[in-house]
């Protein structure tokens, strides 16, 4: 990892100058290690440390959260809490302990047990740790040497103070250490509790003398990349303050998309060039930090120095060499990643935002950043150590030295023998016959398994536990009888969101004979979209993916003089409307309007905060004599060779349309049996008061909603053309079969339906009938997130738990609309009729794939997998990462969060762009990596892993957990240690239930599996 | 008429009895350890809000309906010798009222807002005592009737701003922001407590009604001051009210004060507490009649803090320091007018601007579904495309004027070099001479403790 850059003058011939080429070839590399959050309105989901996924996980992991500066793991405390919510248990803790340690868990550790039997009472008792002076406190104000830890459990205490006792009246008091002062002779008239106060005497006399005896590891000094921590550490100042306090407006103002009424001057030119111009400007007003170098920035200007010269010179004068390059730069760029990344993604990915940014962004902020930085060095350098030398000899300016901390550390660790000796419970007779090397021993265990190894063991162990219970179930439920509906009323494709398992399954108990499945939310078509009424195309497919075609929705020609009618008007009140946006920000109109009409404006204020359902409806029923027309379609098929954005070229080819109809189709399995009616059900969330609405949105649609990929599938498959070269390639679609695309609104949970005026008569009743089993379900479905919302009551009924999740998407006060993907933990891959009827609790991704259609090869396998292992891996990951350590890898809670450039959110006044996942939106989760269950055999897998580098990596690197089912058996296997073996089922049946709502009602928290009995009729409640 | 008068004046007390009921309900369980559940605290809120609100509305409808303008509540003589009292006093006129009914209304509604967004969040307890010290300070300033009594509620408002831009204790950029924001209230706090010394002086009392002949009400009335004892006082009390309402050179704290929750910035910077300092000056508008040189100051402070808001504003990129902008533009104004003479513009003005305003705060988390919204409304990106007034600055003062307003003015950095700092080391001499007279060079600032960073460290 990093070493502190050294002064330039201590290695000045082993480092070969630097040159820009070095620089150019870093910075990719800087990039692709930078948070990915690209605008906020199309929010992506991908691993945080993706820039590491070639290493294994614990090892990214640790390398990641010390280059970030974040949690690798939840805290200590978190997963004892964990403990005693039953998440952890005793037994997996053994399990992982056995595993990891092999052959040395039988050693002797201490005077008797074994390091197996020690570590796994480090593991269920909470070690007391904290600064000296706080040890020092508990020490000499609490009971800590006169009562046994409350945590000792009463066997182990009884026979402490009983062997304890027999050991003082033997030898003890003969034993040199022992307090004659406090205790004297032990007489007969002891108490207990002066027994075990003598006894914890004797204990913590005899540890400090014990550890006395081994020499302890030097505490690791604090490390110091940049110089600017050694000068803090030399002045306390942080010279990082003024730099980010520019920086941050700076970077904001060059990537607004419009927030600012100004924009940045010589903003076309790049962030280099803009920032010259308007700093080496003289000025009346300089009081500003940078009013010294204010001819350095003019010859600079002048001068047309590029900025990787800028750079260059930068770096030589901070003593940076070409090997430590890398990690200086780095370094440079973590404390503001969120900017830095921004700019990375919009250089590189510039086709989400209206106004990008110039290619060598992040290079140019990188010259910005260092020029100031070497500012504010030399001025705090100056003023406070009256240094004013070359920056580079800083690190050579003698730091205090360290105090002497021997003696604390000494207490330190023998606290921690202290504690650890009363939870095994050694007496200081047991302890006086160590060694020293046993003692040696003793204290390097403890050094060994400290808090982080500690918290790694933890969190495997409750990884285990939800993985063993998931396995369980999954081989519980596959010994049982399984098959397609034969004649299904109607089937339904959705999305393999977590959020649609409990529709799908709630749709299966409102209507036995539907069939559903599952498919990445963009349904095998990536497309720019643009709707009626949208001012810009929308990227509707995964963010891996860079769509190639163009689709509008346009409406039907009849009522094009209608739709251009409500178009001007819609127009002339949305310029009526910004303008008196603006214009109350203004000097003379905002008094006119806020000091005219301003009372006015109390009336929405005060309905839309206390009646938040009511005002929304008004102003629906508003805004929908605006609307442009219902009879729209899409323009699907193109008429130029190309395709583009404008006119003819906008649309498929015949062709694509084919392929794409049936690589969906196979994918899924749907080649036969199809029902008089199929719906690819896209998603998205409608919110108001949330940046990170798009968070809630399809993660396969790039953060928008997959409605309008639904609608073009089904548009394609009900061309004739289409049905007639697929049944050419062997899926025969028949007549009666018609496809329908519909939107499910996760966040008030309704359904909308598109282009219904195809239906034929007798379509038509189908489709009643799949309509009321559609709304049934939205009830129900939104009864069962009503069970996680803390504001609503338990025992709503259905209709008011539909009314009750409208509410929320529309309160402007609400923070939390939905939980969104929170929650998940596994990902089914397979058929739906393997697991139907399992309880899955939300949290479990489904994706519908048929190994019984497959290939020796693979193929629909390998292609599935490619895309579906690093979308929920991606969304697993940061849902992961952001509950581990809300503030690091997250984005905080979102209270305090402001919208800046329309890009993204900063907390308060200023600061780094918040990437990540907001609190509110996470706090539900369990941070568990990914169980993949797939149905298939190991040397399917294995082929793919061969072929695929990101499956590859992934899977091998532990990023995900997999597991295999056997296509035509219950047996599981699991992928452990590179090879898959064999998973041993364990005993219990999975408990049965009538429905759903019997086994969720009244209960808040996560549920286990459970199976539903089928064919039963559900009883309405 | 005993029995109205009688009655005003015990709804009178209810008006400010009810948030103080509020602080004890919510802060006395908070200090004992055990605060209210949630759905409790929403409860206490709107229940007294309502009684505090129908309270006003009742001496609102029964003063027009008995055509009276002046009600007085005298609540306590704390001394009284001849020619020299300090009195708890309550008054109710045309410009209290309203500005009393707005506060009960803002913090109603934000208070039902913040219970729902601030729903689970672990300084919930603390938002809300915070909050209700806030509306009895508020309701106190509003109503008081005499300078001491003003200073109590404004000490509250302050008090409670500063704790909540620091609410979020574990960041640092919270912790500083409210410290900046607490030093300047500490200043406008010291020149407001001289202005009441030297009123005090004077006339030998504080009472607001002393500063005018006779027995008219608000706005009416002639000054018993002479010219320069108004000017005096006058000035200081401009100074306070400048660094409440944070006009230039104080206006650096406003943007700084975004960094609490968004129901807490909406309420108090964006639409109570930054009026306050132009409810003062309107409350003392007898002595601004009587100088014309504190008019004329006023004026210029407000036009000149105007044009910088707006300039300001046109550049800001993130929401809320725009919108703070955009507040200190009208607030600049309302000052303006103030100076010019005007009452009731100014009045309405602040009650129409702290409604829109708070509207718009709260709907700041919205910014990119409303932007999305009229973009598709006008078919077209919005960025750019309509320019203002700053499109007339000559080019080659484009970049200067560009910079100035990215800067903010300067404003801060001026404040340090021309004020904090000589005044730190003024106070370090001092603490240097002391410790040499007392005991040696050892100087009594101390040294910070090391953060404890090892807790999870890794060996290696």
């Amino acid at each position: 990892m990093s070493a502190i850059p050294l002064p330039q003058a201590d290695a000045p011939t082993m480092a070969r100058p630097l040159t820009s080429r070095d620089i150019e070839q870093t910075i990719p590399r800087l990039g692709a290690l930078l948070p990915f959050q690209g605008p906020i309105s199309s929010f992506v989901f991908l691993n945080p440390l993706q820039g590491l996924e070639d290493l294994p996980f614990d090892q990214a992991v640790r390398q990641g959260a010390e280059i970030f500066g974040c949690a690798p793991y939840l805290s200590e405390e978190r997963y004892f809490l964990k403990q005693q919510q039953g998440r952890i248990t005793r037994e997996e803790l053994s399990a992982v302990l056995v595993r990891e340690l092999g052959a040395t868990a039988n050693q002797p550790v201490g005077p008797r047990g074994t390091r197996l039997d020690f570590r796994l009472r480090m593991l269920t008792h909470r070690m007391r740790l904290g600064p000296p002076e706080e040890m020092a406190w508990w020490i000499a104000e609490t009971d800590a040497l006169k009562r046994l830890q409350e945590d000792v459990p009463e066997e182990v205490r009884h026979d402490f103070v009983r062997r304890s006792r027999s050991w003082i009246l033997a030898t003890g008091t003969t034993w040199a250490g022992w307090p004659q002062t406090d205790f004297g002779a032990p007489g007969d008239d002891w108490s207990d509790q002066r027994w075990e106060q003598a006894a914890l005497a004797c204990l913590w006399q005899v540890v400090l003398q014990g550890v006395g005896r081994v020499t302890l590891q030097p505490a690791r000094p604090i490390r110091q990349r940049r110089l600017r921590d050694r000068l803090e550490q030399l002045t306390g100042r942080d010279t990082d303050l003024p730099v980010h306090e520019l920086l941050i407006r700076l970077c904001a103002a060059l990537t607004d998309q419009g927030l600012a009424g100004w924009p940045l001057p010589h903003r076309e030119q790049g962030l280099w060039k803009a920032f010259l111009a308007l700093y080496s400007e003289p000025g009346w007003l300089t009081r500003n930090w940078l009013a010294p170098i204010r001819d350095t920035l003019a010859r600079l200007h002048k001068g047309q120095v590029s900025a990787v010269d800028s750079l260059l010179e930068s770096l030589q004068e901070l003593g940076v060499s070409s090997e430590n390059l890398e990690d200086f730069l780095r370094d440079s760029l973590v404390p503001l990643r969120g900017w830095a990344g921004l700019l990375w993604q919009l250089e590189t990915r510039g086709d989400r935002v209206a106004t990008g940014v110039q290619p060598g962004t992040l290079l140019e902020f990188l010259a910005v950043r260092l020029l100031l930085d070497c500012q504010a060095l030399r001025g705090v350098a100056a003023e406070r150590l009256n240094y004013h030398g070359p920056l580079a000899g800083l690190w050579r300016l003698p730091v205090p030295e360290p105090r002497d901390t021997h003696p604390q550390q000494l207490e330190l660790v023998g606290l921690q023998v202290f504690q650890a000796a009363q939870w095994c419970g050694w007496t200081a007779g047991d302890l006086l016959e160590l060694t020293t090397a046993q003692w040696e021993e003793l204290v390097r265990e403890i050094e060994t398994f400290n808090p982080l190894e500690r918290c790694r063991i933890q969190h495997l162990a409750f990884e285990t536990r939800f993985r063993e219970k998931a396995l369980h179930a999954v081989a519980q439920r596959a010994t049982l009888p399984h098959a397609r509906v034969t004649s299904p009323r109607f089937q339904a494709v959705f999305c393999i969101d977590t959020r649609e398992e409990s529709f799908r399954r709630h749709l299966e108990e409102v209507c036995p004979d539907v069939e559903t499945f599952g498919a990445a939310g963009f349904f095998g078509v990536p497309i720019y979209y643009r709707g009626v009424a949208d001012a810009h195309y929308s990227t509707l497919c995964p963010i891996v993916i860079r769509p190639q075609h163009w689709i509008v929705e346009d409406v039907i020609y009849t009522q094009e003089a209608s739709n251009r009618r409500r178009t001007r008007t819609r127009q002339a009140l949305g310029e009526a409307s910004h303008r008196v946006q603006e214009g109350t920000r203004g000097l003379a109109t905002g008094a006119l309007l806020t000091g005219g009409l301003g009372v006015l404006a109390s009336v929405p204020l005060i309905a839309s905060v206390l009646f938040p359902r009511l005002t929304s409806k008004v102003q629906h029923q508003a805004a929908r004599l605006l609307a442009p027309p219902k009879g729209t379609r899409l323009r699907l098929e193109r008429l130029t060779e190309q395709p583009g954005p404008e006119g003819d070229a906008i649309g498929f080819s015949l062709a694509e349309m084919v392929n794409m109809s049936e690589r969906t189709l196979r994918d899924i399995g749907l080649i036969r049996n199809f029902a008089p009616l199929v719906f690819f059900v896209g998603h998205g969330s409608f919110c108001l008061n949330n940046p990170h609405k798009s968070a809630y949105d399809c993660g396969a649609c790039s953060g928008g909603a997959g409605g309008p990929n639904a609608r073009a599938l089904a548009s394609m498959l009900n061309d004739m053309r289409v049905r007639l070269a697929l049944a050419e390639r062997g899926i025969e679609i028949p007549h009666s079969t018609t496809f329908l695309g519909a939107l499910h609104n996760t966040g008030e949970d309704s359904i909308t339906y598109y282009e219904l005026e195809t239906l034929s008569i007798a379509q038509q009743r189908n489709f009643e009938f799949a309509r009321q089993q559609f709304e049934e379900t939205c009830e129900r479905n939104a009864r069962e997130r009503c069970r996680r919302f803390y504001s609503a009551p338990l025992d709503l009924t259905p209709a008011a738990a539909l009314r009750h999740v409208e509410a929320r998407t529309v309160d402007l006060a609400q923070t939390r609309p939905e939980f969104g993907n929170a929650t998940n933990a596994m990902c089914y891959v397979g058929r739906r009729s393997r697991i139907r009827g399992l309880y899955l609790d939300r949290r479990c991704f489904q994706v519908s794939y048929d190994a019984t259609t497959d290939d020796e090869e693979a193929t629909i396998l390998g292609r599935i997998l490619g895309a579906v292992v690093p979308v929920c891996e991606g969304i697993n990951l940061l849902y992961y990462f952001s509950y581990i350590d809300p503030q690091g890898w997250g984005a905080g809670t979102k209270l305090p969060h402001n919208v800046t450039s329309l890009l993204g959110v900063m907390d308060g006044a200023a600061s780094d762009l918040r990437g990540g996942l907001p609190w509110q939106g996470v706090e539900i989760h369990e941070p568990l990596r990914l169980l993949f269950v797939i149905e298939s055999q190991p040397e399917a897998i294995r082929k793919i892993m061969a072929r695929n580098a990101t499956v590859r990596q992934i899977i091998g690197n532990g990023w995900v957990q997999v597991a295999l089912l056997s296509p035509d058996s219950p047996n599981l296997l699991l992928f452990e240690k590179g090879d898959f073996r064999p998973w041993s089922p364990r005993d219990g049946e999975l408990p049965r239930v009538d429905s759903s709502w019997e086994w969720f009602r009244g209960r808040r928290d996560n549920l286990d599996f459970a199976l539903l009995n089928p064919a039963r009729e559900v009883p309405h409640a | 008429m005993p029995d109205l008068e009688i009655l005003i004046q015990s709804l009178g007390l209810v008006v400010v009895i009810a948030p103080s009921v509020l602080l004890c309900w919510l802060g006395i369980p908070s200090l004992v350890g055990r605060p209210l559940p949630e759905t409790w605290v929403h409860r206490v809120v709107q229940t007294v809000i309502w009684t505090g609100l129908l309270a006003a509305l009742a001496v609102l409808g029964l003063m027009l309906s008995s055509g009276q303008t002046h009600v007085m509540v005298v609540g306590r003589q704390w001394v009284h010798i001849p020619h020299y009292h300090f009195a708890i006093k309550l008054v109710f006129d045309r410009l209290s009222v309203p500005l009393v009914i707005l506060t009960f209304l803002l913090c109603g509604t934000i208070g039902a807002f913040a219970a729902r967004y601030l729903h689970r969040e672990t300084g919930f307890n603390r938002f809300f005592v915070l909050y209700s010290v806030f509306l009895l300070g508020m309701t106190v300033a509003s109503l008081a009737g005499t300078i001491e009594t003003l200073f109590a509620g404004w000490e509250l408002v302050g008090l409670s701003s500063a704790f909540l831009v620091a609410f979020y204790h574990e960041r640092r950029g919270p912790v500083t922001n409210g410290l900046h924001v607490w030093s300047v209230y500490r200043v406008s706090d010291a020149a407001l407590l001289i202005a009441s010394v030297v009123l005090h002086h004077l006339s030998g009392e504080g009472d607001f009604d002393r500063l005018i002949r006779g027995e008219a009400s608000w706005p009416f009335g002639s000054p018993t001051l002479s010219v320069s004892q108004a000017t005096l006082a006058g000035l200081l009390l401009v100074v306070a009210a400048a660094g409440k309402s944070a006009l230039i050179p104080f206006s650096g704290w406003l943007p700084r004060a975004m960094e609490g929750p968004t129901p807490s910035s909406a309420v108090f910077y964006g639409a109570l507490s930054v009026h306050l300092g132009a409810f003062l000056l309107l409350r003392v508008s007898p002595l601004l009649d009587a100088s014309p040189v504190t008019c004329a100051v006023i004026v210029a402070l407000g036009l000149a803090s105007a044009a910088f808001g707006a300039l300001a504003n046109r550049v800001q990129t993130d929401i809320k320091s725009a919108l703070s902008f955009a507040s200190l533009t009208q607030v600049g104004l309302i000052f303006a007018e103030i100076g010019l003479g005007l009452r009731y513009i100014p009045l309405v003005h602040i009650l129409g601007h702290a409604c829109w305003r708070t509207l718009q705060f709260l709907r700041a988390p919205t910014v990119l579904h409303d932007f999305r919204q009229l973009e598709n409304a006008v078919g077209g990106s919005l960025a750019g495309r309509r320019r203002s007034w700053d499109q007339w600055i000559p080019a080659h003062w484009r970049d200067w004027a560009y910079r100035f307003a990215l800067e903010r003015g300067e404003l801060d950095q001026w404040l340090f070099t021309w004020f904090v700092n000589p005044i730190r080391d003024i106070f370090l001499a001092c603490d240097r001479r002391e410790q040499r007279l007392l005991r040696g060079s050892q100087s009594s600032v101390a040294t910070p403790a090391e953060p404890w960073t090892r807790v999870l460290e890794e060996n290696p």
